[in-house]
């Protein structure tokens, strides 16, 4: 199982960019589609944490490439949210969909970098996913249209998720000039250059208008 | 000219639908999710569909609004006021044809304990009978073409009567307008079983207690006609409860009875005193999903009393039972295939020529594709086969097609 956070299997470092991926607006969570047909109002449902982004270098220095165990990761089905609501995983990843819900999802991505559909399962039950391509895979259910989350995948492990503060950090960088992406809800939001010294933390805040 | 109003008002729907998208410059250009305001409190849907089919010359597919499912242009727009924790109010309006109909839901909905699953709702509120009324959708509908129980008109009408049994027996396979001598003499389409082109006005109520869901609602019109206002003094009341012993299934079990008459032709053929004639209809249905199979079926009953007058005696309801199954497949993420089968079997009556199907033995088979372009955006073709034992198209094989956007 990996950790959300990329450079995790870089460990002992100290040299890197850290820093904080200031999102001055939130997105507001999907709402579900107004039901004019029910006979009656859905259930209650948590709603996903929109608080955190993913920060990436654009571009990676080339031992980032060297071969890894990508292992396992996983995005819940959860009161009808996925969780977390932002993966960040390497290329060739698994990334397991339980369900933990008493009803049932059906997991489904038309995206590029990912088109899959898990079809139906129910509670208790898990399907898993290789990552195979880089990119941004969209998820959402079949069943319930206000579930969604973003699964980005990367070729090198200078990535992070964000806490809900903001704070990231991308350890373990040999010294260089990078180009530090934040991204936030589907898009590319902002990116920074920044020199990275041989020995120590280039520090670096990135705001998201 | 209607061609051109239907074109008109769908351009002038993505239009909309456009503008509304421009708040979010960057993103795609139409919107994708619902889009809410007032912090949530006000949100709004669309469901934009075009479908496109040749001419159905056996009228297999027309509706109560005189068009054919099968050609179509629609724009539904539906609004979710969320007052309180306790009060919601819903509505959807519908271009259908480039026509613009009546709010074809509005209601108010109460939540009298936010915890618990109970509600009330008054006004124009959804069909409580049956499993496939959100057919009416495109996006909840597998098939192009709707369920037979649904769409298909039979002859009957609520304010025409014919005057002996051959005169019923001179309207069958039609398959849309129907005309009978007693009331109003002009050609105007006749009803289905279940009409789900209009809702019906009342007060529905909903719960939900584990794995078991029920509603009940008590409403102006009748199951084949859904009024906003009543044309008798009969309500109609209808039921279901759903089951679900795991998330892999569902039972269902509908009922409803209700007057279907317009008062003042009964009145004028059966006298002041007469009761409401009623149309009373069962159904049961079941739903098995699993990975990527889905397969459901339905089976509905239903009969309608006849006022006995003149040489008009029936003794026995006008009845029909439909029966439908249908199946999903998805082949590759984004594409599924899809079968129904289905068929209506009226009973009989006796006229000169003897015992006769009141309205002609009616099937449907169609096959259908879809294919997500997004996850809001499909492509649906189909290939369907009618058939009847009467009237002057027996038989016809339409291919089509449709293009949905919802949000």
């Amino acid at each position: 199982m990996i950790a959300m956070h990329g450079p995790a299997a870089i460990a002992q470092s100290t040299s890197g960019i850290r820093g904080r991926l200031d999102i001055r607006k939130l997105d507001k969570p999907v709402e579900r589609r107004p039901d004019v047909a029910a006979p009656g109002a859905a259930g209650p449902r948590d709603v996903p944490d929109l608080r955190r982004g993913v920060v990436y270098l654009e571009s990676a220095p080339r031992a980032a490439f060297d071969e890894r165990d990508p292992g396992h990761a996983v995005m819940d089905q959860r009161n009808e949210r996925f969780v977390p609501h932002v993966l960040a995983v390497m290329v060739g990843t698994i990334v397991d969909f339980p369900n933990s819900d008493l009803i049932y999802h059906n997991v489904f991505s038309l995206s590029r970098a990912k088109r899959f559909d898990l079809g139906r399962y129910a509670a208790g039950k898990s399907k898993g996913v290789r990552m195979d391509r880089p990119g941004v895979v969209r998820v959402f259910c079949d069943i319930h249209s206000h579930m969604n989350a973003f699964i980005l995948v990367f070729n090198h492990p200078f990535f992070d998720v964000t806490d809900v503060e903001g704070r990231f950090e991308l350890p373990s960088l040999p010294s260089g000039t990078y180009t530090v992406v934040g991204w936030y809800e589907g898009e590319a939001r902002v990116s920074r250059s920044i020199f990275v010294p041989p020995n120590g933390w280039a520090e670096v805040d990135l705001v998201v208008p | 000219m209607q061609g051109l109003r239907c074109i008109g008002v769908t351009v002038l729907g993505c239009a909309v639908l456009v503008l509304a998208a421009g708040r979010d410059a960057g993103a795609q250009i139409l919107p994708e999710q619902p889009i809410s305001v007032a912090g949530g409190h006000v949100v709004f849907g669309a469901e934009v569909s075009a479908t496109f089919a040749p001419d159905d010359p056996g009228f297999f597919n027309y509706t109560s609004y005189e068009f054919s499912a099968l050609r179509n242009f629609r724009l539904s727009a539906s609004t979710e006021i969320r007052a309180t924790d306790h009060v919601q109010v819903l509505g959807e309006v519908r271009f259908d044809q480039g026509r613009v109909l009546e709010a074809y839901g509005l209601y108010v909905r109460v939540r009298p304990w936010p915890a618990r699953r109970f509600d009330i709702q008054a006004g124009r509120v959804p069909p409580t009978f049956g499993a496939m009324t959100r057919t009416a959708y495109g996006s909840s509908n597998l098939m192009i073409g709707q369920p037979l129980a649904y769409q298909y008109l039979t002859s009957i009408r609520p304010d025409a009567l014919p005057g002996t049994p051959d005169d019923l027996l001179r309207m069958r396979a039609r398959g849309w307008l129907s005309r009978f001598s007693v009331g109003n003499s002009a050609d105007a389409p006749g009803l289905p079983i279940v009409s789900t082109t209009k809702w019906d006005t009342g007060v529905q109520l909903h719960g939900v207690t584990g794995m078991l869901e029920w509603t009940g609602s008590v409403t102006a019109g009748s199951l084949s006609d859904p009024r906003f206002r009543d044309n008798n003094t009969g309500r109609q009341f209808a039921g279901r409860a759903v089951l679900r012993p795991n998330a892999a299934m569902l039972f269902g079990v509908s009922a409803s009875r209700g007057a279907w008459l317009n008062d003042t032709l009964e009145r004028d053929v059966a006298g002041d005193d007469a009761d409401p004639v009623e149309q009373i209809a069962f159904g049961g249905d079941a739903e098995y999903s699993r990975g990527p199979f889905l397969v459901r079926g339905e089976a509905i009953r239903s009969t309608w009393r006849m006022p006995q007058f003149g040489a008009l005696q029936l003794q026995e309801p006008l009845a029909v039972i439909s029966s439908l199954i249908e199946g999903r497949y998805k082949i590759v993420p984004g594409l599924y295939l899809a079968m129904r089968g289905e068929r209506l079997d009226f009973s009989k009556v006796r006229g000169t020529a003897g015992l006769v199907e009141w309205e002609a033995q009616t099937y449907r088979f169609e096959t259908a594709a879809g294919w997500s372009v997004t996850r809001n955006i499909m492509v649906k073709g189909a290939w369907q086969r009618n058939g009847r034992d009467g009237g002057r198209v027996r038989k016809d094989a339409l291919v089509a097609a449709q293009v949905l956007y919802w949000f």
